[in-house]
């Protein structure tokens, strides 16, 4: 067993923070302040393309030996620190990366990622898998697809998309018939420009407010055969399911990134919660004994990250672990937040103190790709055979 | 490198241990409580295998096979356990002093027990040459104390006067309460107590988790068999929850543990992480202890039943070393002093 960094992933963290303290937290307060995310021309993304900074950085791209789970956790913790709202504003595919590689044919592959190699133009993609009636319950997306000759036909709406308002593209789950389940799901790649989808609209958010969570619609919009990820003979050779099998494999490797991010802003809320105990004279022991209590949750929460990224790494199953910490640093930061909240008294009521962003900021992580209780059912189909149905 | 693995040549060391663990110390655990300790055979296998002073500095496997090793033996029986190393966490503190003799003495000699005390586990006046004063919890027939004070580490061997007590849980120990009166200090060193009782509390951490595990895992299959309402009580997504909730517990509290032992193994800053490994285990064994017993509902209040041993030996195991609140003192001296910004953990 080992718990340490070598020496090049330490440097690029190093990097990580300077940009971090430097640039990424005052963006994530001013658009905070101004209420939009950041808008895809502002010369931040350029900034970032030039630095070569990227939310899933290969282990070439570090020269660690780190695994490229181990590595990505370990980033979007650093990330998250500084403004998880800028960190999921970042360019590249994004959650739309991970369908497109466990799915994707060859040609997609080449044909949908390579433009991300480029690293002076920012660009984006996206994930499209919420809808209106669908939200933690995923197999029941009603987005219907109907075959149309050389070409599938998708009508239905899609909510909270990251990065959808500047994606070149969209990977949109849909089903053929929502009479057959998970087995009816099938992945599509929709292009920017395509007839028949909506303008992505960003919603207004309670919190991180530097990406677009956006919504749209697709009402008779034709998408090519090649469109379909993996083609026919994806979903026809691998088992039922194979579409949501798909967007499963999907979260459980960035699950554990998620739950990164939020230990990440667990820390910077005692961070703030610590400099205010000081700066206040509050720093006596009953504070002193809810920082120790949060710091070792969140130092647990952490461990599990790293556990579940280390096994992902090694291709072992973590489906309990990457839910487990999901679950568990989710709480963890929500109570930190609060604990910081609680430690500026009517200073946080003020509206204008870092904690009180992070506050509104942290309750998403509970939410965004599988709530705290959804993690528990992933969780217990392992651990008790908790009925599916 | 983080690497979760665990090397090969502990692997085998932990298969064996497993094996004895299932196979003489699990199934006589009942017979132990009752007879106040392990069976001779268990004992004699014990000491074959060299399980104590595993972890010694220089030739030994280190505090992360310690850990492991614990685990195991604490799922079986942590009484048995506590009675079968008779040199215990003492030892961290001979090795500290570079005592090797002592080590080497009790090791040799089966009438010889060492137990370590901190001021919190009595009421303890230590000078250079004398020592009064009463421990509260001890199992039986120690001849080597071992009291860290603020000053240093004493020594004891002479003067130790014992009476059998009940023992809330842990009974295969044999449980005692020890009174000195001016019991002579053979040994005073003036040395740091800090690294020793940061092994200390990983040693009874690693123990302690054995029975959380043992426990969440009896409730967790015993609420896949039991049906109620038509179905598994596991699936009563009431206790479902409950269940996942142990078991995270559990994994948190390990995954500590372990980093805490790795941290003392390669030489980085340590000690706040075993406070630390050490309150999260006795918190949440607090928590899956009781519950384990609420799982099984009327039956788990039963002696016919694992948990209810489990919930008092997992309670007993945590108010040892001054317990959760001297762990966490210790532990917050970390937060007054560091932003975690640049420094994780």
């Amino acid at each position: 067993m080992r718990f340490e960094l070598d020496a090049a992933a330490r440097q690029h963290l190093e990097a990580l923070r300077d940009f971090g303290r430097d640039v990424i937290r005052p963006l994530g307060i001013e658009r905070d302040r101004i209420g939009s995310p950041t808008p895809p021309d502002h010369p931040f993304f350029k900034e970032v393309l030039r630095r070569g900074l990227t939310r899933a950085p290969a282990a070439g791209d570090t020269g660690s030996a780190l695994g490229p789970a181990v590595l990505r956790v370990l980033v979007s913790q650093e990330l998250a620190y500084w403004d998880r709202g800028v960190s999921s504003s970042l360019p590249g595919p994004g959650l739309g990366g991970g369908p497109v590689m466990s799915m994707g044919t060859p040609e997609q592959k080449e044909r949908l990622l390579a433009r991300f190699r480029d690293m002076t133009e920012p660009r984006w993609a996206a994930f499209a898998m919420t809808e209106p009636g669908a939200g933690s319950d995923v197999a029941r997306i009603q987005s219907r697809a109907v075959k149309a000759g050389d070409h599938w036909v998708l009508n239905g709406a899609k909510l909270y998309s990251a990065n959808a308002d500047r994606a070149d593209w969209i990977v949109v789950f849909a089903t053929v018939d929502p009479a057959l389940g998970r087995a009816g799901h099938r992945a599509f790649v929709v292009e920017r420009g395509m007839p028949g989808v909506s303008e992505p609209k960003p919603e207004k958010k309670m919190g991180i407010k530097a990406y677009a969570s956006a919504s749209f619609t697709m009402n008779d919009l034709r998408v090519p055969a090649e469109n379909l990820l993996g083609g026919e003979a994806h979903y026809q050779q691998r088992a039922r399911g194979a579409g949501f099998k798909g967007a499963m494999q999907t979260f459980n490797a960035t699950r554990p990134a998620i739950a990164a991010n939020a230990v990440g802003m667990a820390r910077a809320c005692m961070d703030e919660a610590l400099c205010f105990a000081r700066e206040s004279d509050q720093l006596g022991t009953r504070n002193l004994d809810r920082l120790e209590r949060m710091r070792r949750k969140t130092r647990a929460a952490w461990l599990m990250c790293l556990k579940a990224a280390w096994l992902a790494d090694r291709g072992e199953p973590n489906m309990v672990e990457a839910s487990m910490s999901k679950a568990t640093a989710a709480e963890v930061a929500m109570e930190a937040a609060s604990l910081g909240m609680e430690l500026l008294g009517a200073v946080g009521a003020q509206g204008e103190h870092l904690i009180e962003k992070l506050y509104r900021d942290v309750k998403a992580m509970d939410i965004v790709e599988g709530t705290g209780q959804i993690q528990r059912i992933v969780m217990a189909r392992q651990l008790v055979d908790y009925p599916r149905d | 490198m983080i690497d979760f693995a665990v090397d090969d040549d502990v692997q085998i060391l932990l298969d064996a241990v497993t094996r004895f663990a299932r196979q003489h110390l699990a199934p006589g655990a009942r017979d132990a409580e009752s007879n106040r300790g392990p069976a001779e055979t268990v004992v004699r296998l014990y000491e074959e295998m060299g399980l104590s002073a595993l972890e010694a500095p220089g030739e030994g496997l280190g505090m992360t096979a310690r850990c492991l090793v614990n685990e195991i033996l604490g799922r079986a029986d942590p009484g048995a356990a506590l009675a079968l190393d008779r040199l215990g966490s003492a030892g961290y503190a001979f090795w500290a002093v570079d005592d090797r003799e002592t080590v080497e003495g009790i090791l040799a000699d089966p009438a010889r027990r060492a137990w370590l005390v901190t001021p919190e586990d009595g009421v303890v006046n230590v000078s250079e040459r004398e020592a009064s004063g009463t421990v509260h919890f001890a199992p039986a027939g120690v001849t080597d104390l071992v009291v860290l004070c603020p000053t240093g580490i004493a020594h004891i061997r002479e003067g130790i006067d014992a009476e059998p007590v009940r023992g809330a849980g842990l009974r295969a120990a044999a449980p005692v309460r020890m009174t000195l009166d001016r019991a002579p200090v053979a040994r005073f060193h003036r040395a740091p107590v800090g690294p020793v009782l940061a092994r200390a509390r990983l040693y009874l951490a690693s123990l302690l988790l054995g029975v959380m595990d043992a426990a969440a895992s009896y409730a967790r299959e015993y609420a896949m068999e039991r049906v109620a309402f038509g179905r598994p009580i596991a699936h009563h997504q009431a206790l479902t929850f409950l269940l996942v909730d142990m078991n995270t517990a559990v994994t948190g509290a390990r995954l500590l543990v372990l980093e805490a032992a790795w941290r003392l193994d390669a030489r980085t800053a340590g000690e706040e992480a075993c406070a630390t490994a050490f309150a999260e285990t006795v918190e949440q064994a607090a928590f899956i202890g009781p519950n384990a017993v609420q799982v099984l509902g009327g039956l788990g209040f039963m002696q016919d039943f694992p948990v209810e041993k489990h919930m008092r030996e997992a309670r007993a195991l945590g108010l040892l070393h001054g317990g959760l609140d001297r762990a966490r003192e210790d532990a917050m001296q970390h937060p007054a002093t560091a932003l975690m910004a640049g420094d994780p953990f």
